[in-house]
């Protein structure tokens, strides 16, 4: 391989990201559905190169320093010259809009006059889609119907748009149950670090007073976190949270080593570890994003689903282990401290890899 | 020296040229200038208003030194610049890549066009001429303002552009009669066998065109009056491993010598 071509190939490499940049020019094309019964797109482009490019195809020119006026005028006489290069058409079939003609004055001494043509008809009864060609222009254009965004290259035909109603929003029950079931898989599987905290707490001792008491704290306390966390009152960055979360399982762990009766103090502990927790959660929770319609629906049924997702670690520690062992003499020897120092070697590596990184 | 009329508009555009369009070409000392960018063809040209994602250079070289040109986001004119003094002004603007995917036709049509033989023979000697074709294209182009009387002694100057014209003489100062000679280089080297392609704001429709000689040397003698256009593409086949077949680089340069 030359040097050049190894210069070349690094270059594009380099440029891997910005490879997929495009020439965007100035125009853009809004299309807009009236109830199913009229259309209108709207094209906003540079009025003097387009007067230029209709000028030059009658093999005339366009003198330089033309005003507005005199731009709207050469526009609207070229209107059929314009449509040859306009293609819109509903289920395949070309349409004849309306077109009327705009040119607004540049606001000040180096900027452009801008055209804005307004393409006006009737939908076809029953259209199915429509597509969309504009042929005078270069560069990039941006169409967007409704929402939704095409992005095309001079001259090219956008894809069939359907004009059947986009989907409606989704309904809160299936909201309600899209969350619920995210904040139960937030722990179970793919929260190893809160299971690993909640079998913590379990394991303290063998009384389902302790349990309760502690998940109780833990859950008060991450459900106000992750309540003002999402509602913006309180922002502290996950680069802090997450260790502090590994440390607070090392803690919950080593303390089981030492104890075995619940103590008020820890309670408080749990509170406050939950204080923390409730804020990963929140973390969590802003990558995946909430609905803005039904925020505190996905709110409440992403923290319900957490809940569930912790009950079903302590249900299924208590099956495994607790129903027949707790009360055994050699319950703590071989399961508590075992499974603490289990717990805590782990949280302790999880908090050096979350410092390091 | 080969003269071409093709037709205006008449066959789907294809490749787009791409050019600087200062507002003007002749500005006093001290003027700000506002430059355009213009993607199109025949001299016919869209605003590229200004995209930080694809400027890799945009520059003016003036008596003073280098200096990149200032403008807003997303604005046409793309930059801004002040004259410090009088004499010969070079205007430089470099791309990041875009990329571009066209149909087997569409792109063989382009190739032929912009005189790139040797895609064309190696996409045959591939088997590949009925294969659409993804392709990486750069811009580099330059502009020369000139403030003040024109002089001999000044000259376009190179910035060390990729794929990059250069002016051998200063275009303002040629007389009636004169060739201006034009050099093409390719990663600093001169290219030899490439199209090159001249044609004027007055009548784009009509173009000189000239494949470059051993020393990457065109010669045209373009008469004063109208803003001109010399362009040139080079392609080379894209290293292995990269998601595109193609990588090609766009040069170009304008001036506007005043006629009498």
């Amino acid at each position: 391989m030359r040097l050049s071509q190894i210069l070349t190939a690094s270059l594009v490499l380099l440029c891997g990201g910005a490879a997929r940049a495009h020439e965007i020019g100035t125009t853009r094309v809004a299309v807009l559905i009236h109830d199913d019964k009229t259309y209108e797109v709207e094209i906003v482009t540079d009025a003097t190169t387009l007067a230029e490019k209709l000028e030059a195809s009658a093999g005339a020119s366009l003198p330089p320093g033309i005003s507005a006026d005199r731009l709207q005028a050469i526009l609207t006489s070229f209107d059929e010259t314009l449509r040859r290069r306009i293609k819109l058409a509903f289920d395949g079939s070309d349409v004849r809009p309306v077109i009327a003609y705009s040119v607004v004055p540049p606001i000040d001494a180096v900027s452009a006059a801008a055209a804005t043509i307004r393409l006006t008809g009737p939908v076809p009864p029953g259209a199915q889609n429509f597509t969309w060609n504009f042929g005078w222009t270069f560069a990039s254009y941006a169409m967007t119907v409704g929402s939704a965004t095409q992005w095309l290259e001079g001259g090219e035909s956008s894809t069939p748009v359907s004009l059947t109603a986009a989907a409606p929003p989704p309904s809160r029950i299936s909201t309600a149950g899209r969350y619920l079931k995210l904040g139960f898989t937030h722990i179970v599987p793919y929260g190893l670090d809160h299971m690993l905290f909640v079998l913590g707490i379990y394991l303290l001792s063998r009384h389902a007073r302790s349990v309760l008491m502690q998940v109780s704290a833990f859950t008060v306390a991450h459900s106000i976190t992750l309540g003002l966390s999402m509602y913006g009152l309180i922002s502290v960055p996950s680069r802090i949270v997450e260790p502090m979360i590994a440390i607070s399982i090392a803690y919950v762990a080593i303390e089981n080593l030492f104890l075995s009766e619940l103590k008020s103090w820890r309670i408080a502990l749990v509170f406050a570890f939950g204080l923390l927790h409730g804020m990963g959660f929140a973390g969590a929770l802003k990558e995946l994003g909430l609905p803005r319609s039904e925020f505190v629906t996905a709110l409440l049924t992403f923290n319900v689903g957490v809940e569930a997702g912790q009950l079903a670690v302590i249900a299924t520690a208590f099956l495994l282990v607790g129903w027949h062992c707790a009360h055994r003499d050699w319950y703590r020897g071989r399961v508590v401290v075992p499974a603490s120092m289990l717990i805590a070697c782990t949280a302790v590596y999880w908090t050096i890899e979350r410092l390091a990184f | 020296m080969l003269l071409l009329r093709l037709a205006l508009l008449a066959t789907p555009l294809l490749a787009h040229d791409m050019w600087i369009e200062p507002m003007t070409f002749s500005p006093q000392t001290g003027e700000i200038v506002g430059v355009k960018l213009r993607v199109g063809q025949d001299l016919l040209g869209d605003p590229l208003p200004r995209d930080p994602a694809l400027i890799r250079q945009f520059v003016v070289e003036d008596s003073e030194g280098r200096k990149p040109l200032v403008g807003r986001d997303g604005a046409d004119p793309a930059g801004f610049f002040r004259v410090p003094a009088p004499g010969l002004l070079v205007v430089g603007y470099s791309s990041n890549p875009s990329a571009v995917e066209l149909g087997a036709e569409k792109f063989n049509q382009y190739v032929k066009e912009e005189g790139l033989d040797a895609v064309a023979a190696l996409r045959a000697r591939r088997n590949e001429t009925g294969a659409k074709a993804r392709e990486l294209f750069s811009r580099c182009a330059k502009s020369l303002v000139l403030s003040g009387t024109a002089s001999d002694a000044e000259a376009d100057r190179r910035l060390g552009f990729t794929l990059e014209l250069v002016a051998e003489r200063n275009p303002y100062s040629l007389r009636a009669g004169q060739d201006l000679p034009v050099r093409l280089t390719y990663e600093n080297r001169p290219l030899s066998g490439a199209l090159v392609v001249a044609m004027n704001r007055l009548n784009p429709s009509e173009k000189l065109t000239a494949r470059t000689d051993n020393t990457g040397r065109v010669r045209f003698r373009l008469r004063p009056g109208g803003m001109w256009l010399i362009k040139a593409v080079h392609m080379i086949p894209a290293p292995a491993g990269v998601d595109t077949q193609w990588v090609s680089f766009w040069a170009s340069l304008t001036f506007a010598p005043k006629g009498s």
